[in-house]
């Protein structure tokens, strides 16, 4: 998760293979350019049942699926994809429609964009991916900035000093720092944390009591959070530097 | 009761007329013999008199046919017989009658006018109320409900008022006891279409359980009132159909009043949506323009002869063209938040949301646009959690932070606020950029105003419109005022629900 040098991640990414799923000619196009150059290949569908096709059987290294193809809805592509694969798939949808993006997370997606976004937004975020998923060197120690998670010894310290969480708030910045990068929603998290299958109001209420709390502990400025990100109306999220 | 059985008999004066000679006679046979008989003549006078004030003009004239009978009989001699002794009397009786049917015909003449003023007045009283209570109705349902409500006080009856609606006509408003069904309709309907009262004690189709009559004006039949009398009483008399035609007349009226007030309302309305939509459009379309002519010239300007151009001018023109893209963006977002604050169907995902959370997320949004600003964020340590549309509440904020960047000096700070007050919660953006026009504070929040431009500040003047209409949707408000040193503030207040202030667990 540390990065030794600047260039490392953009010759990581060479060699990879990412298909895009977009009807838009010119949304294929713009991306094409800006993967190529960065020595990223580019596959191109333009609809769902293609996608889902070229997903399954060329092994793309990563997709990025729009969520509003007219052949297919976008949640049931990534449904289809995840019932046999387990390749990172990035969301492009618009803005206004925390639900599908809710939906297509919990459906498997790993992260989305908001439309417009720009090149560097979405190499970052494709690097990220791919850094989550090959193997690391740094051990259970993960760092991002001036916080520093050590799974195993169960210590989290901010600029070197040790901050004490309670158990529950250790298991959430557990579980964002095992997926960082990626969005975790709240309904995602009350699953994982508490075993709740629902999202009922007190659970939610203790959600974000506990986010409040671990952010006073490990934020510089708990009013501006550098750490813990919240994605409005869909989750949180770990950023990473 | 007792009044209502003898209302009943026809022809009762005359009894009374009868008891009331029998009276003077029985008076007039205690004097019998004492006095001379010819003044008894002067008490008789008085029952007719009496009887044409009391009674009217057909029972004086009773009263003095029959009186001069029992004077006869009773009181001049010979006593108990029709003979009379004495020549004089005849001419007693003569002059009797004769003046008896004068005293009446001018007594009962002073009654019936009496009786006329009485009547005439109390419905002019009545007519008064009613005309007064239509000119408060504003709307057409109003105008129906007073109508309804007069006529049913004033008649004791039940009321149903039909206007006219596609084909043929509708009921606009009945009370539950009254009888609505195919046939009733059909002549309602008949009395709306051939303007003529119909149905119960009328000459057509009296078989219907009510009275039927049209409302018309001279321009047009504005409904039909149907009228059921509380005891299935079937014909009104004069008077009361008289006040019927008039309390008739005047709903007219006001109903057709209210109908021409609410199109030319309606008319209005769309003129003015409309001189609005053109207005959108018009600034809709230079916004978008703006952005659009320095993207379109840079990019054309590289994609023509991208080698002559040098690399830092190919970077100063895409750097350009991007930022209008963003710029561009805004316009799109600002636009599409506008429609649908103002298409009223907003959908609020209200949830609990932490207040600092909120305003963190605007902030981080705004980072780029923030950089080297201080900004200052006092929300209390407790979590203060309001009951919001999360997305949408950003928006506000958003807006309002940019606003304040966009009005203040580069580097100057902003103040971001929140409190509770009550069973409120009250949000502050605070500035110390220039501040806002004292006459312009009012219209601020109003769609395409834009206070003076200080320089050059873009925007499409919706962003405080929007907060506005998203604030408004969740039953808060915003505000605007000028500090007292410098800059501007902009209040919120939302209320906290029961979500309360969510504290430490």
């Amino acid at each position: 998760m540390r990065d030794t040098a600047g260039g490392t991640d953009v010759e990581n990414s060479g060699g990879l293979r990412i298909l895009v799923v977009d009807d838009e000619k010119t949304i294929r196009r713009f991306l094409k350019a800006a993967l190529n150059s960065k020595g990223i290949s580019v596959i191109e569908a333009s609809d769902g049942e293609q996608g889902v096709y070229i997903a399954l059987n060329s092994h793309p290294d990563a997709v990025i699926l729009d969520l509003g193809l007219p052949d297919m809805d976008g949640i049931d592509i990534v449904k289809k994809i995840r019932e046999s694969s387990v390749v990172p798939i990035i969301i492009l949808s618009v803005r206004n429609d925390e639900s599908d993006k809710i939906a297509a997370l919990d459906a498997g997606a790993d992260d989305y964009l908001t439309k417009p976004f720009n090149a560097g937004e979405l190499l970052a975020r494709i690097r990220t991916i791919m850094r989550r998923l090959a193997p690391r060197q740094d051990g259970p120690v993960y760092k991002t900035g001036t916080l520093e998670v050590d799974i195993t010894q169960h210590a989290v310290t901010v600029k070197g000093k040790t901050v004490k969480l309670s158990p529950v708030e250790f298991d959430i910045i557990k579980m964002l720092v095992m997926n960082y990068g990626k969005v975790l929603t709240h309904k995602r998290i009350l699953k994982e944390i508490w075993g709740k299958n629902e999202e009922p109001e007190d659970a939610l209420h203790l959600l974000r009591v506990t986010i409040s709390n671990i952010r006073n502990k490990i934020e510089p400025d708990p009013n501006r959070p550098e750490h813990i990100l919240t994605e409005p109306g869909v989750g949180y999220r770990l950023f990473e530097e | 009761m007792e009044n209502s059985f003898l209302n009943r008999i026809k022809g009762k004066e005359f009894i009374f007329s009868t008891l009331l000679v029998a009276f003077v006679t029985v008076i007039g046979s205690f004097f019998r013999g004492i006095i001379d008989a010819s003044n008894f003549a002067v008490l008789f006078l008085l029952a007719v008199v009496l009887s044409a004030l009391w009674w009217g003009m057909a029972s004086s004239v009773f009263t003095a046919f029959f009186g001069v009978l029992a004077f006869d009989f009773f009181l001049v001699p010979p006593y108990n017989s029709f003979s009379v002794s004495d020549l004089k009397y005849i001419y007693t009786f003569v002059g009797f009658i004769i003046t008896g049917v004068i005293v009446s015909m001018v007594a009962s003449r002073a009654r019936r006018q009496a009786i006329e003023t009485k009547q005439r007045e109390a419905r002019t009283a009545v007519l008064y109320r009613f005309s007064n209570e239509m000119a408060e109705c504003e709307t057409t349902p109003q105008v129906i409900g007073a109508v309804r409500k007069n006529v049913g006080e004033l008649l004791g009856c039940s009321t149903a008022v039909f206007m006219p609606h596609k084909d043929g006509i509708s009921d606009a408003g009945s009370d539950a006891d009254f009888p609505l069904d195919t046939h009733e309709y059909a002549v309602a309907q008949w009395a709306f279409s051939n303007k003529k009262p119909a149905g119960s004690g009328t000459t057509t189709l009296s078989a219907a359980k009510a009275f039927y009559v049209p409302l018309e004006t001279s321009l047009e039949a504005v409904g039909v009132l149907g009228i059921r009398t509380a005891d299935g009483r079937v014909i009104f008399n004069t008077s009361e159909m008289e006040l019927v035609t008039a309390l008739a007349n005047q709903s007219s009226v006001a109903i057709q009043r209210a109908v021409l007030t609410e199109k030319s309302r309606e008319m209005e309305l769309a003129k003015k949506t409309q001189a609005l939509q053109a207005a959108l459009l018009n600034s809709i379309s230079h916004d978008l323009r703006t952005p659009l002519v320095s993207i379109t010239g840079a990019l054309s300007a590289l994609s023509q002869d991208f080698e002559a151009v040098d690399a830092a001018d190919r970077k100063e023109l895409l750097q350009t063209a991007y930022d209008d893209s963003l710029h561009l963006n805004e316009i799109v977002g600002n636009i599409l938040d506008m429609t649908r604050v103002e298409s009223g169907n907003l959908k609020l995902n209200v949830r609990p949301c932490d207040l600092r959370d909120l305003i963190g997320a605007s902030l981080t949004q705004l980072k780029d646009k923030l950089e080297g600003r201080m900004v200052a964020v006092d929300i209390p340590g407790d979590l203060l959690e309001v009951p919001v549309d999360f997305s949408l509440m950003m928006r506000v904020f958003i807006n309002l932070i940019d606003n304040a960047a966009k009005y203040s000096p580069a580097g100057s700070e902003i103040y971001i606020g929140a409190k509770t007050e009550g069973n409120m919660a009250v949000m502050t953006v605070k500035d110390s950029g220039f501040g806002i026009p004292s006459g312009d504070l009012e219209h601020i929040f109003d769609k395409f105003f834009r206070a003076v431009k200080p320089r050059q500040v873009s925007g499409t003047g919706l962003g405080l419109s929007i907060c506005r209409g998203i604030v408004e949707a969740h039953g808060g408000k915003i505000w605007a005022r000028n500090n007292t040193e410098s800059g501007a503030v902009f209040f919120i207040r939302l209320p906290l629900g029961d979500a309360g202030h969510g504290g430490r667990d």
